[in-house]
């Protein structure tokens, strides 16, 4: 795996030495935080919906954002060819792609996830220990769906027009699970009652994360 | 005759219902060059990545020791190919560049490998330098280097000496006969045939997606088109 431990090394290189992806990725979900908790009064009663569905909204966009950025680096002077014509499996390039863009996410998603403990003013404590199996399960789920979509998509003439087209639908059911599992955590349920979402949760990623090692290969070459 | 390093039957690629280029044959065996001369928009880079496998052929094979180039397993990728794109990351250095990749192909002393090549181009003096704020034609050199640190057995150069003064032509010349004389297979492309330092290269012509004896396929390209008219 020396391929896998060398190109994401290279990415977080890149992204210590420009910070695009994180930045933005933070600004995204700040500006999607503070749009819905202008809209959504959390003094109104149902924190924990409301903050749930504002998280996964700040999740999905940044995700989908977080994967087409890890891309970008490759689609820079072609850099993806570089590392196709080298003696490295397709998989392991997928597999460095999907960690850069969770790690991107993750840096984003605690950023997201510490302001929308302020903004709904709910607790730091057990809820928050709750919160965590979801949130990183739905961000691998996105990353593992989005990297895959965002390489068919790059090829295309709509490129990035194309991607939430093409994961949204996709990821309607890690969302609805991760929306379910969030919003009990942060409504006080015991993981026990969160249980049956986060298997969703672990069933999609694996079916995903798997899907993109396996395709990866046919989807990154021309036509 | 030993076994050809790369060897192509009937290769077509068509963008739609447009074709680029159709029935391309070549056999290229160790230690022989080939030079495709072809105009501007003929095709030459796309059938150079149709020749590595970054481009699916939509009929044909390119083999690469007698394996498909677009399904070469990872052990099994010895090509080395410049084209149009550097293939380099702007925002790493030309140093940081070289070890990535030489990291990426297992080389045992990536550091000691990137300072040879960079040397190797002239490169030595802008080794810490961002690639973004290179010239292009120090981009150039630093995309050779790329192609040929790992010593490749095939090498695929679309117009090796664009963007390059003379020192780079005589140095990219050098680097050619060096490959050659060690056995590797060389094809490279230009607008015009070039002179490479007494080598003798194979000439061929891309013309109106016909691959032909360089001469010849524009001689009657350019007959047909009179007639035409």
């Amino acid at each position: 795996m020396s391929g896998f431990g060398a190109i994401l090394r290279k990415d977080l290189k890149l992204e210590m030495r420009t910070g695009d992806s994180t930045i933005t990725l933070i600004a995204l979900s700040m500006l999607i935080l503070v749009v819905l908790v202008l809209a959504f009064n959390p003094a109104e009663g149902r924190t924990g919906d409301l903050a749930a569905g504002a998280l996964w909204v700040a999740l999905i966009f940044a995700g989908m954002l977080g994967s087409s950025r890890a891309l970008v680096a490759e689609r820079d002077n072609s850099c993806i060819l570089g590392l196709l014509l080298s003696p490295i499996d397709c998989a392991q390039i997928y597999a460095a792609k999907l960690a850069a863009a969770f790690i991107f996410m993750m840096v984003a998603e605690a950023a997201a996830v510490i302001l929308l403990m302020l903004f709904f003013n709910l607790e730091f404590g057990m809820k928050l220990a709750l919160l965590a199996p979801p949130v990183i399960l739905g961000a691998l789920g996105v990353a593992a769906v989005s990297t895959l979509l965002a390489t068919i998509a790059s090829r295309t003439r709509a490129g990035d027009l194309l991607l939430p087209v093409l994961v949204v639908p996709i990821f309607v059911p890690a969302l609805i699970a991760g929306v379910k599992a969030s919003a009990a955590a942060l409504s006080g349920a015991t993981m026990a009652e969160l249980l049956g979402w986060i298997r969703l949760l672990i069933a999609f990623d694996v079916l995903f994360v798997a899907a993109g090692y396996l395709l990866f290969d046919y989807v990154v070459v021309e036509d | 005759m030993s076994q050809p390093i790369l060897e192509v039957h009937g290769l077509a690629k068509l963008y739609g219902t447009t074709p680029v280029f159709s029935g391309v044959e070549l056999k290229v065996g160790p230690g022989e060059g080939v030079q495709i001369i072809g105009r501007n928009g003929v095709g030459k880079s796309t059938l150079i990545k149709t020749l590595a496998g970054l481009i699916a052929p939509t009929s044909g094979q390119s083999l690469v020791f007698g394996q498909e180039s677009r399904w070469l397993k990872s052990g099994e990728r010895r090509v080395g190919v410049l084209a149009h794109q550097s293939m380099l990351y702007p925002n790493l250095s030309a140093r940081e560049n070289l070890e990535f990749y030489a990291e990426l192909y297992s080389i045992p002393s990536p550091s000691e490998c990137a300072s040879q090549w960079l040397e190797r181009v002239g490169l030595e003096a802008a080794a810490d330098k961002r690639v973004r704020t290179f010239s292009r034609g120090m981009e150039q050199r630093l995309a050779i280097a790329r192609a040929m640190f790992a010593e490749p057995d095939l090498l695929l150069l679309d117009e090796p000496f664009a963007a390059l003064d003379g020192d780079g032509v005589a140095m990219v010349t050098g680097l050619i006969k060096e490959a050659i004389a060690r056995g590797r297979a060389v094809l490279i492309t230009a607008h015009a045939p070039m002179e490479l330092g007494g080598l003798r290269f194979e000439m061929l012509e891309l013309v109106r997606g016909r691959l032909a004896p360089y001469g010849e396929e524009g001689r009657h390209a350019r007959l047909r088109s009179l007639s035409a008219g």
